[in-house]
């Protein structure tokens, strides 16, 4: 048993080697340069300045607004989407015609890479040609078109509905595995008991499935959190900065302003605050197990 | 017998790839590898030909392609990368205009001033290659340039007896009066690229040198919250207050101006000479009727509008293994033949004023001399003074410029803010 444990380690460590090489590596320089002042090695004329940058940060108005914005972005959208995936769940795990056309209509949004998706929906929200506009005023129900991506609050709110759309189906996927692993019999106990509708999805479905909407929320906070290809791609984290997110400006302060510095101690106060969230969670978690 | 042969056969075989093996290293040293890194659309169909070109006239260099985006923020990235690895590639690259000064700072590209001699380079704009020049050094030589210009829709300025507006003031009021009389509700008049980004900025530095302005002062002084910031801040903000441009074009980049344009949904369009090609080919609807002339000047303010020009540099990777033969390389593919092909080929203005006048540019691509004779006035963004501080400056100022369109703040209050957070980054 011994040996075989031995051997095992023998196989594993180049794998170990390259993850430590290209995950582990970069998370320590990450650390360590968010301490450093004009530095973008830390091999080479590294220069420690203690918490400089993370005071600085705190006193950035802009640095603010994007925290701000990130946890308003994440505080609608997440149960949003959790309702929505319920739904569509529940829908998913019936038994009806067409099902599996149903099932790939739903997946369809979560299969579209994020980026492809801020693109198409920039042509559609576009105030002057794009499509909700010219449906909008052909109809008759606008007169003046709606400045979607380029007035502010509009702008996060519709970042929010492209957020929803796409990520409500992954939500979906996540919670339709959960319902299957509720067993028919405990409904059919139940139907026996004189369950209702209500009654059955109150007091049956929803607490089975806790620990699968306890586990989609997770991954859709955490996704929440570093929310880039979205705004990146449909507004720029504009106007002004009202929809910039923490990854943005932690991006645009490494690469625009060439500061890795200020940049990577935005990156670790996002990783701290993801961090506290998650432990959040899975304590959660842990109790319902006991 | 049969033996035999397969024996010599083999010793064929082994005397050929040996040879091959000597072969290899030879051919490695008598060529010097390059790479050049620009845009594919930047330079487009006329990039292989011109390397090509300039592969036999400088000799023993073999050049590759790297095509990178033609968005200025992605393909800077890039460079962010390469240079902080200290990557000897690629030895060549495509700077923006406002690049120059915060990447020599930061030493990332060779001054490259001593395999030029001074009458070279004095056949560039100065203007433009003044945007390459610090410390008495120069870092990069001017490839191709363009510039914010007016183009309006001439068939309408003449259906209504105007003639090309000079001033703000008789813009404003020709645009108000043709969409009036047009009554059309998809009409503007005024298109322009007032998202928050560089070109923002570069849009509110045209009316600012047009009221008049300078970013700094004789002095040297930031000049920002003065009467020509404050008027020229206001004029914008009054045109999307009554209409001229619409609430839309706080969320157009230039392309998105120039299609609206296209379509005949525009008046006036103040954007780059890109849209000249696209504006006048074969099936675009406004082929005939689109004209163009220099940005304008507000009342009191005669000929101090300029021509606020972007554009592209090429410079050498300081960390590459071969500074003299790029430097070489830039110089023929920026010389005076190389800049007619490019200008026939592929519409790019010429950095070299001579070309201008070509015989073989009026006749074929008449619209580069008429774009030309606006560079006359060029005036090139404050970066190479600014240093490592520019795309930060302009951040702010775009951010500020913003706020006041947006009617977050007043233009007073913006402009006030962008010069206290100006002065606070200040080297």
């Amino acid at each position: 048993m011994k040996q075989a444990n031995r051997a095992g380690i023998y196989f594993l460590t180049p794998a170990l080697l390259i993850i430590a090489f290209v995950l582990v590596f970069p998370i320590i320089q990450t650390i360590v340069l968010s301490f450093g002042r004009n530095s973008t090695s830390i091999f080479t004329g590294y220069e420690f300045a203690g918490l400089a940058n993370y005071q600085r940060l705190l006193n950035t108005p802009r640095f603010i607004t994007s925290l701000n914005n990130t946890i308003f972005f994440t505080a609608v959208t997440v149960p949003i989407e959790l309702v929505i995936g319920i739904g569509l769940a529940l829908v998913l795990n019936r038994r009806f015609r067409g099902k599996g056309l149903v099932r790939m209509a739903v997946l369809f949004p979560w299969a579209l890479p994020t980026a492809l998706n801020a693109l198409m929906w920039r042509w559609m929200f576009n105030t002057e040609f794009g499509l909700f506009n010219s449906i909008l005023t052909d109809v008759g129900l606008l007169v003046e078109r709606i400045n979607w991506l380029g007035a502010i609050p509009m702008a996060m709110y519709s970042m929010m509905f492209v957020a929803i759309w796409k990520t409500s189906s992954f939500m979906a996927l996540l919670l339709l595995a959960g319902l299957q692993t509720i067993p028919d019999d405990l409904y059919e106990a139940g139907s026996v008991d004189g369950t209702n509708r209500w009654t059955e999805f109150r007091y049956l479905t929803l607490p089975l499935l806790r620990p699968a909407i306890l586990v989609s929320v997770l991954l859709r906070t955490m996704d929440a959190m570093r929310t880039f290809e979205l705004p990146f791609n449909l507004t720029d984290g504009g106007p002004l900065t009202s929809t910039e997110t923490l990854s943005l400006y932690s991006y645009r302060a490494i690469f625009q302003y060439v500061n890795f510095n200020l940049g990577s101690s935005a990156i670790i106060i996002q990783f701290i605050i993801i961090m506290a969230i998650s432990i959040l969670y899975i304590a959660t978690l842990r109790r319902d197990d006991q | 017998m049969f033996t035999q042969d397969k024996c010599l056969s083999r010793r064929i075989l082994i005397v050929a790839l040996l040879s091959l093996l000597l072969l290899i290293p030879a051919a490695a040293q008598d060529n010097i590898d390059l790479t050049l890194s620009i845009g594919a659309r930047g330079f487009g169909d006329a990039a292989p030909i011109l390397i090509e070109a300039c592969e036999g006239e400088v000799g023993g260099i073999s050049v590759e392609w790297e095509r990178i985006s033609d968005v200025p923020n992605e393909s800077r990235s890039i460079y962010v990368t390469n240079f902080t690895a200290r990557n000897s590639k690629p030895d060549i690259i495509a700077v923006d205009v406002i690049w120059p000064g915060d990447f020599a700072a930061r030493g990332w590209i060779a001054p490259i001033e001593d395999y030029f001699s001074a009458e070279e380079l004095s056949e560039y704009i100065p203007g433009f290659l003044a945007a390459a020049q610090t410390d008495g050094h120069t870092y990069a030589i001017p490839l191709y340039i363009d510039g914010i210009h007016l183009f309006y829709r001439a068939d309408l300025l003449e259906k209504y007896g105007f003639e090309a507006p000079t001033t703000w003031e008789d813009l404003i009021m020709q645009a108000e009066a043709i969409v009036e009389g047009e009554a059309n509700p998809d009409l503007a008049g005024f298109v322009s690229m007032w998202a928050k980004i560089e070109g923002l900025f570069m849009n509110w530095l045209a009316f600012f040198q047009g009221a008049g302005g300078t970013f700094f002062d004789a002095d040297g002084n930031l000049a920002v919250n003065t009467d020509a910031g404050v008027k020229s801040l206001s004029t914008m903000v009054g045109m999307l207050e009554s209409g001229v441009a619409p609430e839309s074009v706080l969320t157009f980049r230039p392309n998105d101006a120039r299609i609206l344009f296209q379509q005949e949904r525009a008046v006036f369009l103040m954007v780059q000479d890109f849209v000249l090609a696209p504006l006048t080919a074969e099936d675009s609807p406004v082929a005939d009727a689109v004209q163009f002339t220099r940005v304008p000047y507000f009342e009191g303010h005669e000929m101090a509008n300029t021509t606020v020009i972007g554009g592209f540099l090429l410079a050498v990777n300081k960390h590459s293994e071969n500074i003299e033969a790029a430097a070489e390389f830039i110089k023929c593919f920026t010389s005076y033949e190389s800049q007619v092909e490019a200008g026939l080929i592929q519409g790019k203005v010429p950095t070299r004023p001579a070309v201008y006048d070509d015989e073989r540019i009026a006749a074929d691509a008449p619209g580069v001399a008429a774009l030309g004779a606006n560079f006359v006035y060029a005036f090139a963004r404050p970066s190479a003074t600014t240093g490592t501080a520019y795309p930060e400056i302009s951040e702010i100022m775009q951010t500020e410029i913003s706020a006041a369109l947006l009617g977050e703040k007043t233009p007073e209050q913006a402009l006030a803010d962008a010069e206290a957070q100006i002065l606070s980054i200040m080297p």
